[in-house]
């Protein structure tokens, strides 16, 4: 059976595919998944021999794989159009014919002709390959892939450009052939999962880094999610016009902590700290557990009782001088493994983003229409649309936790402190979190503050970094 | 000094006890500002003093912490909590003289020896402030003529009062002030203000008097809220055991029945809880309760009087002089019941096999609350107070019990309802022994398990009825929908 065993493969140097580890078993059919450019169709030219191998082995693969790609497609016109720059003569080539094209790897004339009629290409046998239109090569493509008799069929994007009766046709041929002949297709669009996909490789930055089988409900729908995070194009939702946050200075640092101590009577939790947060600085806490990391987020947030005996000015209050800690929290975003602890509601999802314009656990003023519309944009883009009214306590703890960030970013605040987000989740939930962080970093207008002690959930965009302990 | 109640003229001890509005939050646009630079000082770093600080202090307030020397040069607990928070830490001799406002959040017990004490140091036109009337009404306490005096009390556990603080709601609150102690008519203004920082703006303020929140207070404590609560746990428990059901399942019905029960309790009042049992199951509760009603009712017009005359906290002061001596022993008694040294077994119970199996427990609770209601409503509380003293409270205190047994319970409490729980416990449960002697386990413990659970239309209309009317629902809907726009969503 095919498998990639630490394989790390270059692709002209553009690209590379690192430490794959893969077994595709009898009987599998596989579906590869991940966001554009993040290395799935490299995955699949894999399997058709494509790259060159850096390091560990490709083993067990059939002597006929039969590959249909964008890049295939392009080869296989460029290959065409040499032709004609080969051609000394001054006359019009005529490129190779479509006829000729296909023959050339045909091992089923009969299927051959079948398929031609089935896909519409009668017409265009005479026809030069490299005249035809986009969706024509690609049908002239699977032509060739589907009578090569191949022993492993690998498909990118397949159902592109296919017009609908083709699309339908060709779906329901390829649920027939997987009976015999194992598969593995590239889909950007998840929905389109064929149903006798078995398995689904999930790629990211060049890396496998999930294989989820089909049969494990939860794992296929965390899945499904992220894959919505990473692919889908939904902007971030704005905030709430009707709430107008009194302006902050720009050139003021959001936080200022001067010569700052944290004491108990029996233990010092650190001692004569200094730190100044600048807006749109994003900064990443690390140290070792107990090294004060989250007393170092309660006393910007103002939960420290502390901060108040301290030098700390945040948002141009100093404290202690007769603000309040509403004042200060309207312009945070903030999300724990604490605060979900605390959030112990049935309420609903909706309520649970939109109270994150209030800063309070729960809901307890009537909301705008317009907090609500948000708060449904903010689940759009969570992948959870129509679940607005599903009581919050009963989602699972990844799902939770994506739902409060969406409530911390719910008013776009100048400040998102995320203490340990990832803390307690999964593979697949860390990577549906950190995908939804690194969205907001991009979007720019929100510091972010991110506490971890994981080196691996670094986040694109976060350059300062303070280690306590 | 004299009973504060029991020196006004008849017209007056009506007119408040009949004190008591529910306030919209439109009354609270000026927020925290009536005390804004005001010098804070709280007396008493318990729960009820550490927390409300705390809420008051984020709320943008000065506060600080008045500790005896001793406390502060032995580094106490209170000085731990207050310093550890934060806060500025002084003697009386220290920080009194300048105090605008000073929270006296002591136990009742002390509030006596607490202000005579201060106001001497306290400056002139200043402030006092109660989160109980106990003082004022019951002991008479003379307050200085300069000084306002007021009450705010949160109706919650002082770690409640925070933890919803922090939620960003708060915990409902009762305001008033001292009618005799208000020479510049700003007090008002300040227990606004104070309620504000504290958050229970968010949650509902009834506007009240320190007379109907005494004397309303007591009542509903030493009844329905703790007392029934206790004697229906010892009673129950007992009878369980007697009719072979497994102590463990016997003590977790209970431990956990009341906080589930009266959950129901308090999204739909006495309906809603009736509502939850089958209709066969439903007829029996009621009657149960009606049995039970005709029974204790003489025990709760004699509780509510002895709180009317000052009979109950004259009795309790004795005991106070006499070092706690009948509240330390009945303390003691309670901690040796079999149900409170049964450990709730190791078994699965459903929301609803609480209701199915504990048919007794809800008509306790029903004939508990309507007769606490009956009977303060009789004495002249309107029935906003009788509510909020009742039924409103019920769910509060069983949450305690679903913590530790009746333990928890009666540490969470005052001591001046503990000792009013434990009078009530004493008259109740020999009051109630023939009545016991009469149920079997189809009402507590294992259901009524029937084949057909038919019954007859014209009863079940009746009993409905019954229910439905009763006055404590009529109210209980109104101030439900009262505070439907403030209250949690959740």
């Amino acid at each position: 059976m095919p498998t990639l065993d630490e394989l790390s493969v270059d692709f002209d140097g553009r690209f590379q595919l690192n430490n794959i580890n893969w077994t595709i078993a009898p009987g599998q059919h596989w579906l590869i998944a991940g966001a554009n450019g993040s290395g799935k169709s490299a995955l699949a030219a894999v399997l058709a021999g494509e790259g060159d191998r850096l390091s560990g082995t490709v083993s067990g693969l059939p002597g006929n794989v039969a590959l249909v790609s964008y890049e295939r497609q392009a080869e296989l016109i460029a290959a065409e159009l040499r032709k004609d720059d080969a051609d000394i003569l001054d006359v019009i080539s005529e490129g190779t014919p479509v006829a000729e094209i296909i023959a050339d790897v045909c091992l089923d004339a009969e299927l051959a002709q079948t398929l031609v009629a089935t896909l519409g290409l009668e017409s265009l046998m005479d026809r030069a390959f490299r005249k035809l239109s986009t969706g024509e090569t690609r049908k002239v493509m699977l032509v060739r892939a589907l009578t090569s008799r191949p022993e492993l069929l690998v498909l990118d994007e397949p159902f592109d450009g296919l017009d609908h009766d083709s699309l339908n046709w060709l779906q329901d041929y390829l649920a027939k052939l997987a009976e015999t002949t194992p598969m593995v297709i590239v889909l950007n669009r998840f929905d389109e999962c064929p149903d006798f996909i078995t398995h689904v490789a999930y790629v990211e930055h060049g890396q496998l880094l999930q294989q989820v089988n089909r049969t494990d409900e939860g794992a296929f729908g965390e899945l499904h999610q992220l894959l919505h995070l990473k692919t889908s194009e939904r902007e971030i939702p704005m905030a709430d016009p009707a709430i107008e946050l009194p302006p902050l200075n720009p050139d003021e640092p959001l936080v200022q902590m001067t010569g700052v101590t944290v004491r108990y009577t029996d233990n010092t939790v650190f001692e004569n700290l200094s730190w100044t947060i600048e807006p749109n600085r994003h900064w990443q806490v690390s140290g070792p557990n107990g090294s004060g990391k989250t007393c170092l987020l309660s006393l910007i947030t103002g939960d420290h009782p502390q901060c108040y005996v301290n030098n700390i000015k945040v948002f141009g209050f100093q404290r202690g001088t007769g603000e309040s800690i509403w004042q200060i929290k309207q312009y945070i975003g903030y999300v724990s493994t604490a605060l979900q602890w605390e959030y112990r509601v049935g309420t609903g999802l909706r309520n649970v983003i939109i109270s994150g314009f209030f800063d309070s656990i729960g809901l307890y003023t009537t909301s705008t229409d317009t907090q609500k519309a948000i708060a449904d944009k903010w689940l759009d883009v969570l992948g959870m649309s129509g679940w607005a009214d599903e009581p919050f306590n009963r989602l699972s703890f990844g799902e939770q936790r994506l739902a409060l960030i969406a409530r911390a970013m719910v008013k776009h605040p100048p400040l998102l402190i995320l203490d340990e987000p990832c803390l307690g989740l999964d593979d697949m939930n860390r990577q549906l979190v950190l995908a939804l962080i690194e969205r907001i970093c991009l979007s720019g207008e929100t510091t972010v503050l991110y506490v971890n002690h994981r080196l691996e959930d670094s986040i694109q965009g976060i350059d300062d970094h303070l280690v306590l302990g | 000094m004299a009973n504060y109640f029991n020196t006004l003229p008849l017209r007056m001890q009506l007119a408040e006890l009949a004190k008591c509005r529910f306030m919209h939050l439109n009354e609270f646009t000026e927020g925290v500002d009536a005390l804004k630079g005001k010098k804070m000082v709280v007396i008493g770093c318990g729960a009820q003093g550490l927390n409300q600080g705390l809420n008051l202090r984020d709320s943008g307030l000065d506060v600080s912490y008045a500790l005896r020397d001793a406390a502060i040069s032995e580094q106490r607990q209170s000085w731990k909590n207050a310093t550890e928070n934060g806060f500025t830490v002084g003697t009386y001799d220290e920080l009194l003289p300048t105090a605008d406002v000073v929270l006296n959040l002591t136990p009742d017990k002390q509030h006596t020896n607490v202000v005579n004490t201060i106001m001497p140091m306290m400056k002139q036109g200043a402030c006092l402030s109660y989160s109980h009337g106990f003082n004022i009404v019951e002991e008479g306490m003379q307050v200085r003529d300069d000084i306002t005096v007021i009450m705010v009390a949160p109706k919650c556990p002082g770690s409640e009062v925070r933890a919803e603080y922090v939620r960003g709601f708060g915990v409902p609150t009762l305001i008033a002030v001292h009618e005799d102690n208000d020479p510049n008519g700003e007090g008002l203004a300040m227990a606004k203000a104070y309620a504000v920082g504290t958050g229970g703006h968010k949650a509902g303020v009834l506007m009240s008097s320190f007379v109907a929140e005494v004397k309303s207070d007591l009542m509903g404590e030493q009844t329905i809220l703790c007392g029934m609560l206790q004697t229906g746990s010892l009673l129950c428990f007992d009878k369980m055991i007697e009719e072979g059901i497994d102590a463990g399942y016997a003590s977790k019905l209970i431990q956990y029945g009341w906080e589930t029960v009266t959950e129901a309790l308090k999204y739909g009042g006495v309906t809603n809880m009736m509502d939850r049992l089958s209709n066969p199951a439903k007829i029996r509760a009621f009657d149960l309760a009606e049995q039970m009603k005709d029974i204790m009712r003489p025990l709760y017009e004699k509780h509510q009087d002895d709180i009317m005359t000052g009979a109950f906290s004259s009795g309790m002061m004795a005991d106070w002089a006499n070092d706690d001596a009948k509240l330390l022993g009945w303390r003691a008694d309670t901690a040796q019941t079999a149900f409170e040294k049964t450990e709730a077994g190791d078994v699965e119970i459903s929301e609803q096999e609480y209701f199915d199996n504990g048919i007794l427990m809800v008509a306790m609770v029903k004939a508990g609350v309507e007769l606490a209601f009956e009977t303060m409503t009789a004495a002249g509380i309107i029935a906003d107070s009788a509510y909020y003293e009742s039924l409103h409270e019920t769910p509060l205190i069983a949450n305690t019990i679903a913590r530790k047994k009746l333990y928890e319970m009666n540490a969470t409490i005052s001591d001046t309802a503990e000792y009013g729980c434990y009078l009530y416990n004493h008259a109740c449960v020999p009051l109630l022994a023939d009545f016991m002697a009469g149920v079997k386990s189809d009402v507590i413990g294992k259901g009524l398990e029937l084949d057909d659970t038919g019954v007859d239309n014209a009863r079940l209309i009746e009993v409905n009825a019954a229910i439905r009317n009763h006055p404590v629902e009529e109210i209980g809907g109104i101030l439900r929908g009262h505070m439907a726009d403030m209250k949690r969503i959740v």
